[in-house]
Formats: C-alpha cells, structure tokens, sequence
C-alpha cells in the first residue's frame, strides 16, 4: 500500500516535472501543428491567389518548416504592425514575416540567423523626373510602416531636411499612393517594387534605382526564451540552403541573382 | 500562456514624444469640431429652408456622414479624393474627414434640439418685432446650442478618438502615429499601446470634466 502511494506520487512528480519543462518545440509537436505569421499584403513574400488561398515565399517556407517538423502548417494572416502581439497572445508560434532583424527588435523577441536578404529600390512616380535616390531630397516620400525600409527612410528625410515622410499600413496603399501622384518616391525591397510595377494594377510608376540602404536581412522569429525552437530553424535555414531549397525558393518566387545569407569576416 | 516581461522605461523614455503626439491630436479634434459645429449650423439652416436642393443637399450629408464608418470617410478624403487628382496631406485628409462627420452628426443634433424649442418662441420673437433671422439667432440658436451642449462634448470625445484612424491615411505626428512608429521600431507593442490608451483616456476625461464645468457655468438659471 504504501509502496503504490510513493510510486503514484512519484509518477504525478514525474509527469508534472515533464509538463514543466516542455518547451515550445515539445508544444509544436505534440499539437500536431505550426501556426505561422504570414504578411499577405506582400507579394512576392506572401499575398493570395485568385482562388484567395495564400501564395508566396514565406508560404512556401512555413511549408517546409511544417514539414521539418513532421507537423502541419497554418497560415495565420498577420499585418506588420501585428506580429509581435500575435506571437505574445499565443495566436502564433513563429514568425515568418520578412521581419528585418534589427538589435532593437532583438531586446523584445528571439531573432533567427536570416532566412533571405532584401536590397532596397527606389520606385517613382513618373511625372516627377526622380531618377535616383538622391533626387528624393525635398520630395514627399513613403512607405510600409513599420519596415526596415521605412525606419531608414524616415531618418534620411529628416537628415535632408526638407520634403516629406509619410508611414502607410499596406505597401498597397503605398503604391496607390505613389501612382495617384500623393507620393513621389517610395524606397520598398526590390522584389516587391518590381513585383508590384508587373501585376499593371499602378499605372505611371517605375523603378528607378537602388537605395543606399544597408542589406536587408530577415530572419525568423519567435519567443526570445525558447533557445530550442530558435536553435531548431536556425538549423532549419541552413539546411534550406545547403539543400539547394532556398535557391528553388527564390526562382520560383522572385528570379534573378540568389542574396548571399552570410556576412563576410564575421561569426554569427 | 502570454510570455512577455514589460519594460516601462523603454516606453517612458518615449513619453514627450507621445505627448507632442498627443497635442497634435487635440489640434485636430479641435478643428475638427469647430469646422463641424460652423458646417451643422448651416446643414440645419439648409434643412429649415423652403429650397427642396439644399434640403436634399443637407439630408444626403447627414446620411453619408452617420451611415459609414468613419474610417471610410477618411479613406475617401485621401485616396478616393487622390484618384480624381485633388492632394491631401495625411494632415488635411485627416481633418476633412472628421469634420465631415462631426457636420452629419451635430446637424442630426441641432435637429433634436429644434424640435425641443416650440415653435410658439420664434413666433413671440417675431410678433416683438424681430426679423425671422434675428428671431433664429438671438432665440432659437442659444437655446439649440444648449439643449445640444452634452451632445457636443460626445462628439468632441468621438472626434479626439476618431484622431487614431490617421494611421490609415500616412499619419505619422499624432498620438497613433506616433505610437504606431515606435512599435515598429522596437517591437515593445504592449508598453506603447497601453501608455497611449491611457493619454486618450486623460484626454477624453479632461475634455468631458471641462465641458461639465462650463455648462454649470453657462447654463445657470
């Protein structure tokens, strides 16, 4: 009797200790399935087909990463400025966002090694004669709020000094804003400027060169905590790479010259 | 379940910011309200008149205006206005659309309030010899604007909050804007959010304490 006590409480002890040190990665596996935070108003990273399902990039990824996983992936459609309070109610488990990974960002949540690296393009209306970056000084200028592209452009306008910056909630509104002539310039990823001056839905705009902008690297993120999960896609990215994954990714999806992933002279 | 550590410092670092923020906001709500309150007289004066035009004019402003959102309205008066080529400043878009539909509100107010007036005032202004627009303006108007004052101070409030909506818009300078972008920037959405909720809240508060204040003062018999 007494020995079936001790042997139930050591098991209750057991099992709760087990619970306790379940991490996200356990949680994942165990519910059978990876939600993931996917920009769809960001083509060629995420937007949706004609039958409305979601298509893109980060789509693809967040497949994979399932699949790595042997879970199944959903999609839960999350704008910029929302990623991080669905990642901190529970509604997702990972990010896979385009989220540019800047140290400040890094103080609030866990930051991945990156998984794709934007260049920056400036794209103008055509009427206003800008050809290059430097012709945006004075102009009224804009972009997504809440990206890379938007935090560097902002500081540059207030270092011209001059002109005018204006933060929109989609990159569609910034391109319908670009071609009704609101703005003269945007300063966007070049993937999403040459994907948007293609769909013919913004008439009278162009690309008209590259940004000095720093690369734009982004990286997968999650709970800074959970030192398992982020050492799982870590080696998950690099396996999209050594696999040759990314490469098909990127063909399929943008074209063109494959972004180098690494930094020269320095460990990461 | 909700793992996050809040960090306070970092977002009372961003207090005077916010507070530039916030003064923007009152700048706006205020403007809105004055625009507004100027339009209503004269959408009300419009519906008073024999002129079935203007009267059409006035009742189609007053449905537009309470039956939409008001992030449509504003909406509109950046982009649908864009499309035909007239320019706004996320500032002016902002500005037009609240003052659009503070205008359809308070003239649905002012119309209350005349219905509360009996017509038997206007007409012992006029029988003491008093044009019908000095009989309007010196009894029917103070007694509107009474009865509609705590009306007033609702789409006063309405207004500061409607202010938040300049996001959509390219607004960058007022309290949600400027909230907005310091998210972005250091992902602390919680601290942010809160201590920006809890300006609106003092705003309001401040604005509904004053106007009370003002209609102990003002309407003492």
């Amino acid at each position: 009797m007494r020995i079936t006590t001790a042997a139930f409480g050591l098991m209750a002890a057991i099992t709760m200790v087990s619970t306790a040190q379940a991490d996200k990665l356990d949680d994942i596996v165990g519910s059978g399935t990876l939600r993931c935070a996917v920009v769809l108003d960001f083509p060629p990273m995420g937007s949706r087909d004609a039958s409305n399902n979601p298509v893109g990039f980060d789509v693809d990824y967040c497949n994979d990463l399932a699949k790595a996983l042997g879970v199944t992936a959903e999609i839960v459609e999350t704008p910029f400025p929302e990623r991080i309070p669905a990642l901190m109610s529970g509604r997702v488990d990972v990010g896979v966002a385009s989220t540019s990974d800047t140290l400040e960002r890094a103080r609030t949540v866990g930051m991945t090694i990156p998984y794709f690296a934007f260049e920056m393009a400036v794209t103008a209306n055509e009427k206003t004669g800008i050809k290059s970056f430097e012709d945006m000084k004075g102009k009224v200028v804009g972009a997504t709020a809440g990206t890379f592209e938007a935090i560097a452009l902002e500081k540059q306008v207030k270092a011209w000094g001059g002109g005018e910056f204006r933060p929109y909630q989609t990159q569609a509104d910034v391109f319908l804003a670009l071609s009704q002539g609101q703005l003269d310039a945007t300063v966007s990823t070049s993937t999403v400027a040459q994907a948007n001056v293609k769909t013919g839905k913004f008439p009278g705009i162009a690309v008209v060169g590259k940004a000095p902008f720093d690369i734009d690297y982004v990286a997968l993120f999650t709970n800074r905590e959970e030192y398992g999960l982020i050492n799982f896609l870590n080696l998950f990215i690099n396996q999209q790479v050594r696999t040759g994954r990314y490469a098909e990714l990127y063909e399929k999806w943008v074209g063109g010259d494959l972004p180098s992933l690494t930094v020269n002279g320095v460990y990461r | 379940m909700f793992k996050y550590s809040f960090q306070w410092n970092q977002a009372l670092k961003a207090l005077p910011q916010m507070l530039d923020g916030a003064l923007v906001t009152m700048q706006i709500a205020l403007l809105s309200m004055a625009i507004g309150l100027v339009v209503a007289i004269i959408l009300t004066l419009f519906r008073l008149s024999g002129s079935r035009l203007l009267r059409g004019f006035a009742v189609a402003w007053v449905e537009i205006a309470r039956n939409t959102p008001a992030l449509f309205q504003i909406y509109m008066a950046h982009f649908g206005l864009g499309s035909f080529g007239i320019h706004l400043s996320p500032f002016t878009s902002l500005l037009a659309g609240i003052a659009f539909n503070n205008a359809g509100y308070l003239a649905e107010n002012f119309r209350g309030a005349l219905k509360a007036i009996p017509d038997t005032q206007a007409r012992a202004g006029r029988s003491l010899g008093m044009t019908s627009l000095q009989a309007f303006r010196l009894i029917v108007v103070p007694q509107m604007l009474r009865i509609a004052f705590l009306p007033i101070t609702n789409q006063m409030v309405w207004a500061i909050l409607m202010t938040s909506l300049g996001v959509t818009v390219g607004m960058n300078t007022d309290l949600a804007g400027v909230t907005q972008a310091l998210n972005a920037r250091t992902f602390r959405t919680f601290e942010f959010f809160a201590l920006a909720a809890v300006i609106y809240y003092l705003i309001a508060k401040v604005v509904t304490l004053a106007a009370r204040l003002i209609a102990s003062r003002l309407f003492r018999y």
